[in-house]
């Protein structure tokens, strides 16, 4: 309870005069509910957004102007693309798999927004530190890849069935090198925990764990390169390259559910963004520690969060319109051949090297203990 | 009150997709419900504050398993091998005619007077406890602890098993090794063609 | 908080719920506003144009499959190896580093005889060549 944006508002005089009269179970639940609900319409919005960055940033990279008829800068874009989402007509194929055809949306974003729980946008702004917070992560968010097949299945259309076989095998392949580079972290901090793993990176930019040692610089590209194919991304975007799939595993799908798929998968970049910032670049923390507990420092932290994610944001979206999209094959290979290899080798590397320095970062080697 | 909800949410998920995947005659759905109770399985760990497990449920069952499954029904083509005429047994979702349901069903009788018989005394001795205080405490920790100390040799061992089933696997999937006659065929044909120019 | 009756698991249960709301929600959005007009040759799958042949659910490759299996191998010596990895600091701090270290790393050779094999059998390997398979032979 300590831990958790509950356990963090109760401490407030107005929700203790609210728990006087409801019951503290009430009021938590209450508090639980109306902040899941905050950050379930905060990452739609950015969901929305990422929508807009894309092509506002490909228009960008292209020397184009992108979307600036809607509001300014074509930012009220997402509005006019989700009444028209909305108002469009729900087409399902004659022969589709109607029970399936259904259910395939709901298991992608049901994926994406269960990862949402165990977020940490601050110190106390986490839904649930479970302890086994990033297990949690990795295990709940598989669900989009059955979601990704079903959808490629129950359209009984042949470029959606191949999308959809190739979106399952790809992202069951990239989970390995995910999670055995999450192992890495976990190592070096001893917990599964969002707030185990967040909290000791501390400080200034040398004390986050991709600075920690060799082995964790390379694992944190790894990672990146891996959770680009685990969510579709270019230049492993395979279950919906235009150019050969027409739109890979939800080219049957229109309206609101075409809809939802496409804000699952810009909800599942930014909370994968989130998850590598958290892992590797410092999360919330900031280098600075005033206002201790305070509100106002519990939204720096959420901004500190925010503006890293969303430079790794802008990563994801530059390297899709920079490479080239790979082929099958090649990307089969990358995953075992290379990106599995390293990460075990990381993962040896990183063990011995704590063993080895006391779990001293190179930093703390190089200058002395007094850097914390 | 929310272990309650929870406990009783997860079971009514667990039997509704149990028998549905058992009545369903169409295999992709059959996997889908199978889904269903591999996640409300986990939600019954949860009650009972077994996180670890429970994650790892979700994350070999529902990640990889149901997947490998999906795999496994897509390599007979996926399709609904509904029969026609739809009367009497054939509407139950098994092979068999008159006898074997008979049997079977003696069989699924007898069982279940056994398990009554055990949970009869189960009943009796253990009194229904207030799971609402139950408090939750970590478990990875002990699980790791264990692992290493009281049941090191089974944590190696069982890497030695993984071991084993992976090369089985490579070893079963593996294409034949003699080369298939059509590319005998189609390296004759362009011999054939060259020598012709 | 001494009340134990919250319980750390409701929020992802709530999350779940929200999840669900948010879905039903956007559904019944569409259904009010969106048209319905089905028939006509809107309800064929796509297939640039043509008039589609068959249907899709045919038989597949067994290569998938083959990732799969090689999928769940690895899947679960890492859930294995992930309650060792969590108490790794924790040994380490009490001194029992190195015992812990050999555990975590023989257990690692394993899995990494496991990628060897595979490697040199060609089981990685997308598109396996035929003519490949019969020289080892």
């Amino acid at each position: 309870m300590e831990n958790t944006i509950a356990g963090y508002f109760l401490n407030f005089p107005i929700f203790q005069a609210i728990a006087e009269t409801l019951g503290v179970g009430l009021t938590a639940f209450l508090i639980f509910f109306a902040f899941a609900g905050l950050f379930t319409v905060i990452l739609a919005t950015v969901g929305g957004f990422g929508t807009i960055a894309e092509r506002k940033i490909s228009a960008d990279l292209q020397a184009r102007i992108g979307p600036n008829r809607v509001g300014p800068y074509g930012l009220f874009q997402l509005i006019a693309d989700g009444i028209k989402m909305i108002s469009k007509e729900d087409i399902m194929p004659r022969s589709a798999d109607k029970f399936l055809y259904y259910l395939a949306p709901f298991l992608c974003i049901f994926g994406v927004l269960c990862t949402v729980a165990v977020m940490p946008f601050s110190k106390n702004l986490i839904l649930s530190d479970l302890n086994v917070g990033v297990f949690y992560a990795i295990a709940i968010s598989s669900l989009v890849g059955v979601g990704i097949f079903l959808g490629g299945y129950a359209s009984n259309s042949k470029w959606s069935l191949l999308g959809g076989m190739r979106g399952a095998s790809q992202i069951i392949s990239y989970e390995i090198p995910v999670t055995l580079t999450i192992m890495m972290i976990v190592v070096i901090a001893g917990g599964l925990s969002f707030n185990t793993l967040v909290e000791a990176q501390a400080g200034m930019p040398w004390n986050w764990y991709i600075f920690h040692n060799p082995f964790t610089f390379i694992g944190f590209f790894v990672f990146f390169i891996s959770t680009l194919a685990e969510t579709n991304r270019a230049p492993f975007d395979l279950p919906e390259a235009e150019s050969e799939l027409v739109s890979g595993y939800h080219t049957e799908y229109t309206g609101i559910r075409f809809g939802l798929f496409a804000l699952a998968e810009y909800i599942e970049i930014f909370v994968v963004s989130a998850v590598s910032v958290s892992l590797f670049l410092g999360g919330y923390q900031l280098p600075f520690n005033i206002l201790e507990g305070t509100l106002p420092n519990e939204l720096l932290q959420f901004g500190s969060l925010f503006l890293k994610t969303c430079a790794l944001y802008y990563v994801v979206i530059w390297v899709r319109w920079t490479f080239p999209r790979l082929r099958v094959d090649q990307l089969m290979s990358i995953c075992w051949k290379y990106l599995t290899p390293i990460a075990i080798f990381n993962l040896v590397g990183t063990a011995i090297w704590v063993v080895a320095f006391d779990g001293q970062s190179m930093f703390q080697l190089f200058f002395g203990s007094g850097a914390h | 009150m929310f272990i309650n909800i929870l406990f009783f949410s997860a079971s009514a998920l667990v039997i509704a997709s149990c028998a549905l995947m058992m009545w369903t005659k169409n295999l992709m759905h059959s996997c889908v419900y199978l889904l269903g109770v591999l996640i409300g399985v986990a939600g019954l760990y949860l009650t009972l504050g077994a996180d670890f497990v429970a994650a790892t449920q979700i994350m070999v069952y529902v990640g990889g398993v149901v997947i490998l499954m999906l795999f496994a029904v897509m390599l007979t083509g996926g399709k609904d091998f509904q029969s026609k005429t739809q009367q009497l047994l054939n509407l139950l979702p098994s092979m068999g005619n008159k006898y074997t349901f008979m049997w079977g069903g003696g069989v699924g009788l007898v069982f279940a007077g056994c398990l009554t018989y055990f949970f009869m005394h189960l009943f009796k001795v253990i009194k229904v406890q207030e799971i609402d205080n139950n408090s939750y405490s970590p478990t990875i920790e002990k699980l790791g602890e264990l692992l290493v100390t009281d049941h090191l040799v089974a944590f190696e061992l069982s890497s030695v098993l993984l071991l084993g089933a992976l090369v089985g696997a490579a070893i079963i999937a593996r294409p034949r090794k003699e080369r298939p006659a059509y590319i005998d065929d189609i390296e004759h044909d362009h011999h054939h063609d060259e020598e012709h120019h | 908080m001494s009340n134990q009756t919250l319980n750390v698991f409701m929020p992802v249960a709530i999350m779940m719920v929200i999840a669900a709301l948010l879905f039903g929600g956007a559904l019944l959005a569409a259904y009010l506003l969106s048209p319905s007009k089905p028939g006509g040759n809107k309800d064929l799958p796509y297939e640039c144009g043509e008039e589609p042949v068959g249907s899709a659910w045919s038989m597949f490759n067994v290569r998938f499959y083959v990732v799969g299996l090689i999928f769940i191998i690895f899947d679960v010596e890492s859930v294995l190896m992930f309650p060792v990895a969590a108490i790794f600091k924790k040994m380490n701090e009490l001194g029992n580093g190195t015992y812990i270290l050999i555990i975590f790393l023989s257990f690692i050779s394993v899995l990494l005889e496991g990628i060897a094999y595979c490697w040199k059998k060609g089981d990685l390997d997308w598109v396996k060549s035929f003519s490949r398979t019969t020289k080892t032979k």
